[in-house]
């Protein structure tokens, strides 16, 4: 499946998601099965069929980490944990860094520390997007200018399982204050 | 009763819309686009969700059952629909309550059973009565009842929604939707207002409390996320006063476990806490000689920990939507716990703002599922459209007995996705594959809802085989699971064996119990759903034909035409399956126009509506 091809998009990391949103709405809107609550059970199952292909196409487009999985899939690239390099030592160690960082925040109770600690990942997802933005388009789909991008992905998935258990924490630490 | 006696050709069945909440539950219907809520003979319009059943298989339902409750705790269910879905030992079965529970025995499905005396009951036995009376008094209001969509909190899971769908096919009714109850709020508030922007429902029912944000732009309502907790609710305020009074009356352990004494105390509690919705202090006399006095400050201490709970949820919510309280446009008060004082302070300071009451929030869930029911019905006009989304993630069970989430929470139904896995051992044959749901990282945490195997893979190294399964979840919030072998094209559907609840047969089984004469009735039963369905094909049908007749090919108009004259005339006579087998044909007869519709729906919703509506408009005026 093709999920650009889906929202009627054109195959880029960087899109109009503001645009895009509005077009699935519209789809949506065409297709959603409560549309066709009185029409007859082919039609209803393949209105329904394609109503979960365009939500699902939404899925993955709207999410970062999914839109650059869809891109390299597009283009004949294996993703997904075993296929994928494995991250830099520097990645890692870094990582394992700011955790500590966030455990000790977390312990002290320090709900600015780990909001900091937030806005400073977020920053750095930030450009790592924009990086994988620019990068898409220099590559064109051409699958060896791609494959060398598939690392930062690696990247993306580690910033934010961090984003998540860091968020938690915050609210945690908010809502017990 | 039976449907032939009240099946009339002549009168339209009208769709209804029905709450079926904890406390008590009620029925609305739409006349004239306006939805208004259906009162019974005493004028009432909430029905007590209370069950009694009596000896020689007596059912009572609503105030007469209410009152009886006292006399006969164990024999009387409240609040059933917080054992919806549920385990038999669920913990919901062990707090303090009068019922008698029943053992699972080895082979039984893994659901509540209350022992009521003479029988054993189901909690989708005890709802469908409920609906049951609902469905008459419909009956009553408009003669025939078409389809009906039945309201849920919108965090309950799958299991709890597959449990209400089957309550409303026991109860003999159609059920079109399945509604979440801040979304049905939300499009009567919707409709009433006719403004746009960002809206917070907060939800706090009887037994269950849901927060929904949803965007409300040009008749669509896309929810963006929703949180809550299915077991949180006015129950619970009962509950810790309960307690309170308890203690208050010095009764100790003894008198806890006295079925009288503990529904009379519960009863106690809800009559104070409404005591205390006007008044700063109530003195009640629970049992002659024994008189507990709770002030207002009291109830708000105790209930403060519950609400504390909903205010993480709602939290969540807006952080899932990507949205602060500031740029909400509005907050709307749902459900009768709503009305305890310290609950409005206690929104108002959450979102930071006057929440919306406007609309009864008794009434508004049911006039919701009203308009929702018109709408399914092709009768409304308004072009209106509601996107929900599945309120937690659901995913599969992988080593180290970690979730892979599928489908993560928020995502906009109808949905689906698919994920491939591979085998851990050498000559593996089997896939155990144990679906779940909810947020926690390990599945034990998460709630089970289906566990099968797929058998017969060919012996492969460990690592070869590539095992696909296919979530899909329809527009009711329902799940279905599917798994297949690739490698080598063992393909095999496996039919979900759910964790809890009821399979089909056994919800065939309890609808032939149910009916008087059995084979009969159910056969009167299918006519009377068959020939609903015809007509609302056929006029659907005849309305696409006139609107699109543009998009018909050569000898479509006739073949449709033809099929529409056989099955209204088979609908005239009296055989289901006639019935059934000519709706396929028309169908099959209008296949081919029903696709060229929808691609051009779709055409028209990618490139922009305005230009292509012009096109459109152009391209069909040089065709004629």
């Amino acid at each position: 499946m093709d999920p650009f091809a889906t929202l009627g998009l054109e195959r880029t990391y960087k899109l109009d998601l503001a645009a895009a949103e509005k077009t699935h709405r519209e789809l949506a809107r065409a297709l959603h099965p409560d549309r066709y609550a009185s029409s007859g059970a082919s039609e209803r199952r393949e209105a329904l069929t394609k109503a979960v292909e365009v939500n699902e196409a939404w899925r993955v487009v709207r999410d970062p980490i999914r839109r650059a999985e869809a891109l390299f899939t597009l283009a004949g690239i294996l993703v997904g944990d075993t296929n994928e390099p494995k991250p830099a030592m520097a990645l890692l160690t870094d990582m394992m860094e700011q955790r500590e960082t966030l455990a000790l925040a977390r312990a002290k109770r320090d709900a600015p520390a780990v909001a900091a600690l937030v806005a400073e990942m977020k920053q750095r997802e930030a450009t790592v997007q924009a990086g994988l933005a620019t990068a898409f388009e220099q590559a064109q789909g051409e699958k060896a200018r791609l494959i060398p991008l598939v690392v930062r992905l690696g990247e993306l998935r580690y910033y934010r399982r961090f984003l998540e258990e860091a968020s938690a924490t915050l609210d945690d630490l908010e809502t017990h204050s | 009763m039976t449907l032939l006696e009240i099946f009339d050709p002549k009168a339209a069945p009208k769709p209804i819309g029905i709450d079926l909440g904890t406390t008590h539950s009620l029925v609305a219907c739409v006349q004239d686009d306006r939805p208004y809520t259906i009162s019974d003979c005493d004028s009432e319009v909430l029905l007590p969700s209370v069950v009694a059943y009596g000896p020689k298989g007596a059912v009572d339902v609503g105030r007469h059952a209410k009152a009886r409750a006292s006399e006969h705790p164990r024999e009387t269910i409240l609040s059933v629909k917080r054992f919806m879905g549920r385990g038999a030992d669920d913990p919901e079965t062990a707090r303090m309550g009068p019922y008698t529970f029943v053992a699972r025995q080895p082979g039984d499905a893994n659901v509540v059973r209350f022992d009521v005396g003479d029988r054993v009951v189901t909690p989708v036995e005890v709802s469908a009565e409920i609906l049951r009376v609902l469905k008459r008094l419909a009956e009553d209001e408009l003669r025939v009842v078409g389809g009906a969509v039945i309201t849920v909190p919108a965090y309950f899971d799958d299991a709890q929604r597959q449990a209400t769908k089957d309550a409303g096919k026991l109860a003999g009714l159609e059920v079109l939707r399945l509604l979440n109850e801040p979304t049905a709020a939300a499009l009567a508030y919707g409709l009433e207002k006719k403004q746009n922007g960002t809206f917070a429902v907060y939800d706090l029912g009887g037994g269950t409390f849901d927060v929904t944000i949803l965007l409300l732009d040009d008749g669509v309502f896309q929810v963006k996320s929703t949180g809550g907790d299915s077991a949180l609710g006015g129950d619970d305020m009962d509950h810790a006063l309960a307690d309170l009074i308890f203690e208050r009356a010095g009764w100790g352990d003894a008198k806890k476990t006295d079925p009288r004494v503990v529904r009379l105390v519960l009863d106690a509690a809800r009559a104070i806490k409404h005591g205390l919705t006007t008044s700063l202090e109530v003195v009640a006399e629970i049992t002659p000689g024994t008189s507990v006095t709770i002030t207002r400050a009291e109830l708000d201490k105790l209930i403060a920990p519950l609400l504390e709970r909903t205010g993480v949820a709602s939290r969540r919510a807006l952080k899932d939507a990507g949205l602060t309280a500031a740029e909400l446009d509005g907050v709307i008060l749902v459900g009768g716990s709503t009305r305890v004082p310290a609950v409005r302070a206690y929104v108002q300071k959450l979102f930071g703002r006057e929440p919306l009451v406007d609309i009864d929030p008794d009434q508004v869930v049911a006039l919701g599922a009203a308009l929702q029911a018109n709408l399914l019905a092709g009768e409304a006009t308004h072009d209106i459209l509601l996107l929900d989304v599945i309120p937690l993630s659901l995913g599969i069970e992988v080593g180290g007995g970690v979730v892979d989430k599928i489908l993560p929470r928020n995502t906009t139904t109808p949905t689906g996705a698919r994920a491939t896995y591979t085998t851990q051992e050498d000559r593996q044959t089997g896939f155990e594959i144990h679906v779940v749901q909810g947020e926690r990282e390990l599945a034990a945490d998460c709630r089970s809802l289906a566990r099968f195997t797929l058998k017969g893979i060919p012996p492969m190294p460990a690592g070869m085989a590539k095992l696909e399964v296919t979530f899909r979840v329809d527009a009711d919030g329902l799940l279905t699971v599917h798994a297949r072998e690739e490698t080598t094209g063992v393909e095999q559907t496996v039919s979900v064996k759910p964790s809890y609840g009821l399979d089909d047969e056994a919800v065939e089984r309890m609808l032939m119990d149910a009916l008087d004469h059995g084979e009969t009735d159910l056969k009167a039963r299918r006519l009377a759903e068959n020939r609903v369905e015809a007509g609302r094909i056929v006029q659907a049908t005849r309305k696409a034909v006139e609107k699109d007749a543009e998009l018909l090919a050569t000898g479509d108009r006739e073949r449709i035409d033809a099929a529409i004259d056989a099955l209204e005339t088979a609908t005239g006579g009296d055989d289901p399956g006639r019935i059934h087998h000519l709706i396929e044909e028309l169908d099959l007869a209008s296949k081919e126009f029903a696709t060229r519709r929808m691609n051009r729906a779709i055409a028209r919703a990618i490139e922009g509506r305005k230009v292509l509506d012009v096109e459109g408009g152009l391209r069909s005026h040089e065709e004629h």
